[in-house]
């Protein structure tokens, strides 16, 4: 059963070293071969030559938030179409029927958001 | 080896969560966040639960992180300040937490109780957990799963109410107003009667702030 | 799976009140701020509809549809017209402090509706699944709702602390519902009981644990002592109509989720239960009316005095028979009239900038006030349980529940907490009718129809209070038909 997901592992695994593989060899080289003279000068934060002003976070508008939340919701409503999909050949009119009624809530929701603006950028 | 994994996956989940909430950085706090909400899924998978093992990793971790990320950006809060009072409570917090513990520990290890093992049905080669999800889901459990519709619409009212305002300062141009204006929203055609035609005059007395 | 075997029309009202509330928030897109009005009259005319269809389904025998998802039986009728009424009554009250404060949008509409549709399908769900989406429903709507004034610190302080401290809770209820599930194996209210008591096919143990995580999310959205920490912010935070919202008719469904956990899934762990219960109902009648006396502003007030309320509804409850269930349901639907009044009065004097949310601002409210004096006058003395108002009959009916099933010293405890209690309610009484006002009268805001309503209301806990017989025979028997003995 779960060996149908040997694939997936040996593709982490050759995706995990395809990526750490580079890194822990330039890592090694440098070490061998690089020369490393670090002062105060070249640790700090470059700024345009400036001395760094403020904390590299800042903040982001709430705007960024409602389309995150509003495609989540989208998200979770796809979520429910592939069980769907699969089987809706044993469910037949009544599941096909089903499903329509949950989209068609949603689709409220979404003319309910368009109409507000929600999703425009300004 | 599924015990092995077992053991594993939740040695790795409690310590992920325990790194949740004392990370620093609450960047790095909501990374832990993710790897536990994988190693969650992985449990799940161990179940052969593979749907939703699935859909977590993608709702969870691809999207619902992605939201807390943006939580932590938007926040202008100083983590540290907020967190001076964590380690002043911790000795407390701990004593209540092995005192529950040891409480659970106590019932569960009496010899009257007796909690059988867990014993996961070995499915039927075959058995496809989508499958039987999806012909439970739509015909079954029709009204959850309505009511589950009823709650993303709520969600959606909600997270548009709280959060949506229009902007004063705004910069933003509507492209689709622009070419409805017509002739009259710019330019006011005032009638008025003609007048005489002005005569001149010079003044005589004040002549010098006119000039 | 055929649509006949649905049995949909059982849920009739949910259906309509659903469909009519896409509707509304849709309409509401395309009125202007100025015309508000319309979506107003339009909620209240889908709320009447609503409990028109309620009434017409009543029916004696219980009713299942949705594959036994859901149940019309008559506790779940009654109390879902009492909701109805409550969420009105919330509307009505509300309408004119909402458009004080920028609140009266579209969504304030819509979200309460919603907030009635998760109520009602808590009152009606007879599966653990159905069960926790209508809570759910019902909780997400409230937490947007209590948030809705979004430039006021206080709300989004309310909303943040009732959003976590809910979440938790629900969190609580999965896992101890979860813990059933693996205990017998069913979702089904109905059948985990029969699994436990008749066949003996579950697992105790674990049911127990299950039991101990379910009550303690229930303690938690009830509000009762010592999961109360977030009731007294909320009510004072959030904005009046919300908190009178929160305060009412959400109650009634606490109640009837309540039952169809304890009462019907774990009716044969009724032992253990009833001592869970004996000791949040004694904590919170004691800690509710103890902290309301040093409270100085009169949301908060409502809000230790709920918790105190909550504490005998419990006691109703643990009881575990009909007498109990049925004193209980008086009890949740009489508190529910009466908090529904006490915040209209609360509402109809606050203005734009006055929330007339200190005591002190009830002072010689008898000289500017008479007549709404007097209401107040008649909600306190009902909330104290003086004898012919309504509060006096709900209370009496629990407590002598409680001495028939022997537990004579929890009686004697509630009482010298409601005598306790009695001295909050009565200082506001004395502070309408023997202090000087502290300004000049300042007008009442809302309406005519507003008024009459609030007075009507009012003089029902008066009305009930005489006759509180053919209520409380309805409430008897819809416990007792749709409990099966």
């Amino acid at each position: 059963m779960l060996q149908n997901y040997f694939p997936i592992l040996l593709f982490l695994v050759v995706g995990i070293l395809v990526g750490v593989l580079p890194m822990l060899l330039g890592w090694g080289v440098g070490k061998v071969l690089g020369t490393n003279r670090p002062d105060a000068a070249k640790l700090s934060p470059y700024e345009c030559g400036f001395e760094a002003f403020e904390d590299a976070r800042m903040q982001f508008d709430v705007r960024y938030y409602l389309v995150a939340i509003l495609f989540i919701l989208f998200d979770l409503e796809v979520a429910f179409l592939v069980p769907w999909a699969v089987v809706l050949d044993d469910i037949g009119m009544f599941g096909f029927v089903s499903m329509m009624i949950f989209l068609a809530v949603l689709v409220v929701g979404f003319v309910y958001e368009w109409m507000k603006g929600a999703l425009e950028w300004e | 080896m599924t015990e092995v994994l077992f053991y594993v996956f939740a040695a790795v989940l409690l310590i992920a969560g325990l790194l949740v909430i004392t990370a620093k950085n609450p960047v790095h706090a909501a990374l832990y966040l993710v790897l536990s909400f994988f190693t969650a899924a992985m449990l799940w998978m161990l179940m052969k639960a593979e749907f939703l093992a699935v859909s977590l990793v993608v709702v969870y971790v691809g999207a619902v992180m992605v939201l807390f990320l943006f939580v932590v950006m938007m926040l202008d809060i100083n983590f540290e300040e907020l967190r001076k009072g964590f380690w002043k409570f911790v000795p407390l917090a701990a004593l209540v937490a092995a005192i529950m513990a040891a409480e659970m520990v106590a019932i569960l290890l009496h010899p009257a109780a007796q909690i059988p093992g867990a014993q996961l049905v070995e499915p039927p080669p075959g058995y496809s957990n989508v499958h039987e999800l999806g012909r439970q889901i739509y015909t079954t459990y029709f009204l959850p799963f309505q009511l589950a519709a009823a709650l993303l619409l709520v969600g959606m009212v909600a997270a548009i109410a709280l959060t949506l305002r229009k902007r004063k300062n705004s910069k933003y141009l509507n492209p689709a107003d622009q070419i409805k204006v017509k002739r009259n929203d710019r330019v006011r055609m005032v009638k008025m009667s003609a007048e005489a035609k002005p005569t001149f005059e010079q003044p005589k007395a004040d002549g010098e702030s006119q000039s | 799976m055929t649509w006949t075997s649905l049995n949909a029309w059982v849920a009739a009202p949910e259906i309509f009140l659903f469909c009519a509330t896409c509707a509304i928030l849709l309409l509401d897109l395309f009125v202007s701020d100025a015309k508000r009005g319309f979506t107003h009259w339009l909620s209240l005319a889908v709320l009447v509809v609503t409990g028109a269809l309620l009434v017409r389904g009543y029916h004696a025998a219980p009713q299942y549809a949705f594959s036994h998802m859901f149940v019309a039986d008559p506790l779940a009728t009654l109390a879902k017209v009492g909701m109805v009424v409550g969420v009105a009554l919330v509307l009505i009250y509300g309408r004119s402090y909402a458009a004080d404060r920028g609140i009266f949008k579209g969504e304030l509409y819509s979200l309460a509706l919603f907030s009635l549709l998760g109520m009602m399908v808590m009152a009606s769900a007879i599966n653990l699944l159905t069960l926790y989406v209508g809570l759910e429903l019902l909780s997400l709507s409230l937490y947007a709702l209590v948030a809705l004034r979004r430039d006021s610190v206080e709300s989004t302080e309310a909303a943040m602390k009732y959003f976590v401290l809910g979440a938790l809770a629900s969190g609580m209820l999965l896992y101890g519902m979860s813990m059933l599930y693996g205990a017998t194996a069913s979702l089904n209210v109905l059948e985990i009981s029969q699994r436990l008591m008749v066949e003996q096919s579950g697992n105790p143990l674990l049911a127990t644990f299950g039991l101990v995580f379910v009550v303690t999310g229930i303690a938690f959205k009830l509000g009762a002592v010592p999961f109360h920490m977030w009731v007294p912010d909320v009510y004072q935070g959030a904005p009046t109509p919300i908190t009178q919202l929160i305060g009412s008719a959400p109650k009634l469904a606490a109640f009837a989720f309540t039952i169809r956990l304890l009462a019907q899934a774990m009716e044969g762990f009724t032992p253990e239960w009833r001592s869970m219960l004996v000791v949040l109902a004694v904590l919170s009648l004691a800690i509710g009316n103890l902290t309301a006396i040093a409270q100085t502003n009169i949301k908060r007030m409502f809000a230790y005095s709920t918790i105190s309320h909550m504490g005998f509804l419990l006691l109703g409850i643990l009881v575990g028979n009909v007498v109990g269930y049925s004193a209980a349901f008086f009890y949740a639907v009489t508190y529910m009239l009466t908090a529904a009044a006490g915040f209209g009065v609360v509402m109809l004097l606050a203005r734009q900038g006055f929330e007339a949310d200190r005591l002190d601002d009830y002072k010689g409210l008898a000289r500017t006030h008479p007549w709404f004096a007097g209401m107040l006058l008649l909600v306190m003395f009902s909330m104290a349980g003086v004898p012919v108002f309504v509060g006096f009959f709900a209370k009496l009916a629990v407590l002598k529940a409680v001495v028939d099933l022997g537990m004579v010293w929890l009686a004697v405890f509630a009482v010298a907490m409601s005598l306790i209690g009695a001295f909050y309610y009565l200082r506001v009484v004395k502070l309408m009718y023997f202090d000087e006002p502290e300004g000049a009268a300042a007008p009442l805001s809302g309406c005519m129809f507003t008024r009459v309503v609030l007075s009507l209301n009012c003089l029902a806990l008066l009305g009930i209070g005489l006759f509180p017989n053919d209520l409380l025979l309805l409430l008897t028997n819809a416990v007792e038909f749709s409990l099966p003995i």
